[in-house]
């Protein structure tokens, strides 16, 4: 691949390091706690079982290679950011060096544990696009060098980029000098900072049980507003009727007891996912520098992350059902460096760009990730009308099925209740096709999809890699197709941009305007 | 229903009526794709086809895969006959059923081994202008996929040796894409595949990740 970085050998001189560093000598500690930590568990049969000898021999020795490894880890390892690349080198006999150009650099973490914190050390992950994971991980540095490597790392980014477009400009023997000096970063402005009371609301409407809760009441509701009178009597009676008789088999302390469990299970719950929230994104800010987006929180372990954020390749506004009715959303963003298959990224918080936000609010937001956002966004499209039906069809056959199946095995015409389930899925069906929709812009791409919660998907167009529409045999039947938008990086945004149920010919010009438009346009910007 | 495209006014428009392709399907095309019976899709609108050469390619690869498939199932047909598995057989009549069972295998390995390829190949398109290349495939799910050029990471040309035999090439294009991170565009002559990955290597630029 042609570097359009400026060339080590015709310059060698700029390209001196301004920037070198070694690991902080806690790392010692740091990484022989760590290997014990991971040798404590194989280790219980060997002392359960084992003679005490042995026992000793083979702990020893593997506290010995442990410690063997962390003096040469400590004593081998070494980074510093040399011309346009961010170089590690490490290992004692084979030696190992790898060079990061800086400008594949997508993202910079710093994790810092309760033990790292006592001794003001951090972990500092540096992300690119390539390989599953972090392409160098530095761990442990002092707080202080991984601020400065950071900075230095994303100043020199920038410079590179500046001094670039001026020696095309001038062509002259300048080269990045005056770059070099201009080590500093803009100020940061904080966007957002979440208070306790936001990450009680995202803790709490965070949790699955009580969602489960919520829906069923809402149907009741709705189920209740329908039915005559009379029918929700008779029920209530068979009910009441059936509880009765369950007391008078003395089942009473039983359904007490359930009932209790229920409720303290949700609790429990509840309270769960109200201290995981509080305790992962407790004092979460998010602020910018110049093209950089920061987040940093925690409570006990304490993270920052960096990213330029013209490395977002999609954006979502997830509402989940409870969310929304409470008027709140997440916002959800895939970079080139997101890997879904890592559950601790999602563990760790690194799947939401903002945890919990007024939905009112977002629109605002927005034009800190893409600057470039039209003012005015086109109007929502709508898909076939055809979508309605189609899905109350699909969702009527299975209800069928569920009603053969319990008439069969209830034997009576009570077994016939699942069709009471039939309106119900047309009206689901009917207030996701009212959501479904897509708007086409200039250079962004939006998509919106949803029945209980909601979803709204913005890609900027530039980023598409890849146009798809897909005709199953009943889009063919119907005229209908789906469109997908493949971006970098889909991990975190539930499978990025996609609508179905749009009349094919539409289809098309939607996927030829897309990708026309991505192919005119700079991937980078 | 619209789309505004005062946006793009240069944007060529898809020459050919879809709905005259695809719409109107009854119940009875739809057998009639899923066994493929009938019609051919003509690739209008500057599609061009794959060279035909690759049916005899797939139904080839097909053939192998069947005739493996197949000793397998004789294989285990021959030792239950020999009584191996005296013991797992049930009380009713599995003979005639297996009988059965055999005639359907052998059908539809037929099915893909003879019929499928000429369907599959004249379900393929591609088609290529200096900024988007379009692939179209599929039988029963009909793929489209529109990929910008200039997005393309690197191209591979892939020959086995069926295809060198043939003369036949495969092109694959990789994009930094999450769910189709390459696009194959298979049974292409291999002059004319060499002539396609130099153009693409050629127009693709350096915009890349």
């Amino acid at each position: 691949m042609p570097s359009d970085l400026p060339d080590a050998g015709d310059n060698p001189k700029p390209l001196s390091s301004i920037l070198e560093g070694r690991l902080h000598p806690l790392t010692l500690l740091f990484s022989i706690s760590g290997s014990i930590r991971r040798l404590i568990i194989p280790s219980i049969p060997l002392l359960v079982f084992g003679s005490r000898i042995t026992t000793a021999v083979i702990v020893g020795l593997m506290v010995a290679l442990t410690v063997i490894r962390a003096l040469v880890r400590y004593f081998s390892f070494s980074y510093r950011v040399e011309g346009s690349d961010l170089v590690t080198e490490q290992g004692l006999l084979g030696r190992t060096q790898r060079h990061i150009p800086l400008d594949r650099v997508q993202e910079i973490s710093i994790e810092q544990g309760v033990l790292h914190r006592i001794f003001g050390v951090v972990d500092a992950k540096i992300e690119t696009a390539g390989g599953q994971g972090a392409e160098a991980t530095l761990s442990v540095l002092s707080r202080d060098e991984a601020e400065r490597l950071r900075n230095a790392v994303f100043a020199r980014a920038a410079a590179l980029k500046g001094s670039l477009a001026k020696e095309t400009e001038k062509e002259t023997g300048e080269q990045s000098e005056p770059a070099l000096s201009r080590v500093t970063l803009p100020e940061r402005t904080v966007i957002r900072r979440l208070s306790l009371g936001d990450l009680v609301m995202a803790g709490i409407t965070s949790n699955h049980l009580l969602s489960a809760l919520v829906l069923v009441g809402t149907l009741w509701a709705f189920v209740d507003d329908i039915l005559p009178e009379s029918i929700y009597k008779r029920a209530a009676n068979t009910i009441a009727d059936a509880t009765g008789r369950l007391l008078e088999q003395g089942a009473r302390t039983a359904v007490l007891v359930t009932a209790l469990l229920v409720i303290l299970i949700l609790a429990i719950s509840v309270l769960f996912s109200l201290i995981g929230s509080v305790v992962l994104f407790y004092g979460f800010t998010f602020s910018t520098s110049g093209e950089d987006l920061h987040r940093s929180y925690g409570l006990l372990t304490q993270r920052s992350s960096s990213l330029p954020r013209r490395r977002i390749q999609v954006l979502e506004i997830e509402q989940k059902f409870l969310r929304r009715l409470l008027g709140l959303a997440t916002l959800r963003a895939d970079t080139v460096g997101s890997h879904s298959d890592e559950s601790e990224e999602r563990n760790h918080g690194r799947d939401v760009l903002l945890p919990v936000v007024k939905r009112e609010e977002v629109d605002e937001l927005l034009p800190v990730f893409f600057p470039d956002l039209e003012p005015e966004a086109p109007a929502w499209q709508q898909v076939s009308p055809l979508a309605v039906r189609r899905g109350t069809f699909q969702g009527g056959a299975v209800c069928l099925l569920i009603t053969a199946a319990t008439v069969y095995y209830q034997g009576s015409a009570w077994g016939l209740w699942p069709l009471v389930l039939l309106p119900l899925i047309y009206w689901a069906n009917l207030v996701r096709y009212r959501n479904l929709g897509y708007s086409l812009g200039d250079r962004y791409f939006r998509t919106r999809r949803g029945w209980l919660g909601r979803s709204v998907h913005i890609v900027p167009i530039r980023k598409s890699q890849v146009v798809e529409i897909h005709q199953s045999v009943f889009d063919k039947r119907l005229g209908l197709a789906s469109l997908v938008v493949d971006t970098a990086g889909q991990a975190f945004t539930g499978g990025g941009p996609q609508i179905s149920n749009l009349p094919v010919e539409e289809a098309y010009q939607v996927a030829r305007a897309l990708a026309q438009r991505a192919a005119a346009t700079e991937y980078k910007l | 229903m619209s789309v505004n495209f005062a946006l793009w006014p240069s944007l060529p428009r898809s020459s050919y009526s879809l709905a005259e392709q695809y719409g109107e399907t009854t119940i009875a095309d739809m057998i009639a794709d899923m066994i493929g019976a009938t019609n051919e899709i003509e690739p209008a609108g500057g599609f061009r086809q794959l060279d035909p050469r690759v049916i005899s390619l797939w139904r080839l690869n097909n053939a192998i895969a069947s005739a493996v498939i197949l000793l397998l199932v004789l294989g285990l047909w021959l030792l239950s006959s020999l009584g191996l598995f005296e013991n797992l057989e049930p009380d009713i009549a599995v003979k005639p059923l297996a009988a059965v069972g055999l005639v359907l295998i052998v059908a539809l390995l037929a099915w893909f081994t003879w019929w499928r390829p000429p369907r599959l190949y004249s379900a393929w398109g591609y088609r290529i202008d200096d900024r988007v290349l379009e692939t179209r495939s599929g039988l029963l799910i009909r793929v489209t996929r529109l990929l910008p050029l200039a997005r393309v990471q690197h191209v591979d040309l892939q020959r086995g040796p069926f295809e060198r035999m043939m003369g036949l090439a495969s092109l694959v294009l990789y994009t930094a894409g999450t769910h189709s991170a390459s696009i194959t565009v298979p049974g292409l002559d291999a002059d004319e595949a060499v002539r396609l990955r130099d153009h693409l290597v050629e127009i693709g630029g350096d915009d890349a990740v």
